[in-house]
């Protein structure tokens, strides 16, 4: 019996990172994911955006495990993620995830959430961990904010926290799930301004965001999604110059307007 | 016959030496009800068959009177070849009877926690195990600070229960003293002083320890 698993990566056929196929999912009668097919290769920096309601987020829930899904593949680098537990746990083993609303652990300072999985899933020493951690805190600003609880920082400073916090684990992908849709307008930038950097380290990126202005700095696909299907994916001159999709049409014409 | 201070004064180092018993009960059951309550809630919350089971154990326990839970383990146990000494029953009584209360005060300190929490645990790879360790019991002890610490006080005042089974705590000892002289009021009086002092002083504690609990990262 031949486990593809067991082959080492570099044996392989050079496979996209990612590989969304035929995904349908269904919360009860509710049909949020409709066929939908998409190709992330290593370094892309994918917005997706669309109006809410249109399963951007149950999207990239679905891509680090987080949700199940009913019908369709994803594969990681060839490797079928299917619907079992063990699947799942290798899907979030090769993402980072951050959350609309941080996530941090209360009642953890800054650096005992950012070295929490260094410890106990990647099994570093103490001093090891902290180390990452504090190389990581340092990358987004807020190294003096290492023996802070999350209340005691400002949103902004709480995300990029959650930035840092992901990053640790030295992911394969970027997961960005609204991040900066919880957060007062002053505290935008900053978030923005660390993904940006990020975006120029080389990491894949996938972000469910309306900042039409970071997707048109930062990303070089876009994936426009309506109830449920992707209506549009363009590299991001072709969707912001001339998006063919009416609804994504009208999407920009609302957003960009205001 | 009225109130003799100096009779009562005179019982107080014969109940007092009694206080080390009560404060091995209280201790040893608010231990066992809280590892038999926070298992109980795991459990729960695993769902299937076993979470069935444990839910309705635990509308057993709640429906049923902690001295009926004694004198069945007491007195029924040994036709079944278990025989334990009379501490032993006690503790074991009442950490079974508290554990199904303190189950429902765990599961109202994880329900209070957002599901974030958890999904951010999922997203970092941790275990199911360390996820509760590290992520939820934590949380889970700040948010039940002061109701938990009600139940402690309540274990405290449920030792003197014991005393049907000659387990010599506090009331137990007024009591012998009772018997032996004819004299009630004394005893009995200072018996229940030292409750009171007993369970002013842990509600203190836990207020204490509550209140530590919520100084370290506030929300």
């Amino acid at each position: 019996m031949l486990d593809r698993r067991a082959l080492p990566t570099s044996t392989l056929q050079p496979f996209p990172l990612v590989r969304i196929d035929g995904l349908n999912k269904w919360f009860g009668a509710l049909h949020v994911l409709q066929n939908i097919d998409l190709t992330l290769r290593p370094g892309a920096r994918v917005v997706v955006c669309g109006p809410s309601g249109s399963g951007k987020s149950t999207l990239i829930r679905c891509i680090n495990g987080l949700e199940r899904f009913q019908k369709g593949t994803i594969e990681f680098e060839g490797r079928s993620l299917g619907k079992s537990d063990r699947d799942a746990a290798m899907a979030r083993r090769l993402t980072g995830m951050v959350f609309q609303s941080f996530n941090l652990f209360p009642h953890l300072t800054v650096l005992a959430n950012c070295t929490l999985a260094l410890r106990r899933v990647l099994l570093k020493s103490a001093h090891e961990a902290e180390e990452i951690a504090m190389r990581h805190l340092t990358a987004v600003h807020i190294p003096e904010k290492a023996q802070a609880y999350p209340a005691q920082l400002s949103g902004g400073q709480q995300q990029r926290a959650a930035i840092a916090r992901a990053l640790c684990l030295d992911p394969r992908i970027m997961l960005f799930d609204e991040p900066t849709s919880a957060l007062d307008p002053e505290m935008i930038k900053e978030v923005l301004d660390v993904m940006i950097a990020l975006a120029k380290t080389g990491v894949t990126m996938v972000c469910v965001t309306h900042e039409m202005g970071f997707a048109r700095e930062v990303a070089d696909e876009i994936v426009f999604m309506d109830q449920g299907s992707i209506v549009e994916h363009a590299s991001s001159s072709d969707f912001f110059s001339r998006a063919a999709h009416p609804r994504a049409r009208l999407f920009l014409d609302t957003i960009l307007s205001h | 016959m009225g109130f003799n201070l100096d009779f009562a004064l005179s019982t107080i180092p014969i109940i007092i030496g009694a206080i080390g018993t009560t404060l091995l009960a209280t201790v040893l059951s608010c231990l066992g009800a809280s590892a038999l309550g926070f298992t109980f809630e795991m459990i729960r919350r695993g769902g299937g068959a076993p979470g069935l089971a444990v839910r309705f154990l635990i509308d057993f326990i709640r429906s049923t009177p902690v001295l009926a839970w004694l004198y069945f383990l007491y007195f029924v146990l040994p036709f079944y070849g278990i025989r334990l000494g009379a501490m032993t029953v006690g503790i074991l009584g009442l950490s079974l009877y508290y554990s199904g209360y303190l189950a429902e005060v765990f599961k109202a300190g994880i329900d209070a926690i957002p599901r974030g929490q958890q999904e951010a645990a999922r997203a970092l790879s941790l275990t199911r195990r360390d996820t509760v360790i590290f992520v939820i019991a934590p949380q889970m002890l700040r948010n039940i600070a002061a109701p938990l610490g009600n139940y402690l006080v309540s274990i405290l005042k449920a030792t003197p229960y014991l005393a049907i089974l000659a387990v010599p705590e506090m009331l137990g000892r007024a009591f012998d003293i009772a018997s032996e002289t004819y004299r009630y009021a004394e005893p009995l009086t200072i018996a229940g002083v030292l409750f009171l002092a007993l369970a002013l002083i842990v509600s203190y504690g836990v207020k204490r320890i509550e209140k530590l609990l919520l100084a370290s990262g506030r929300r």
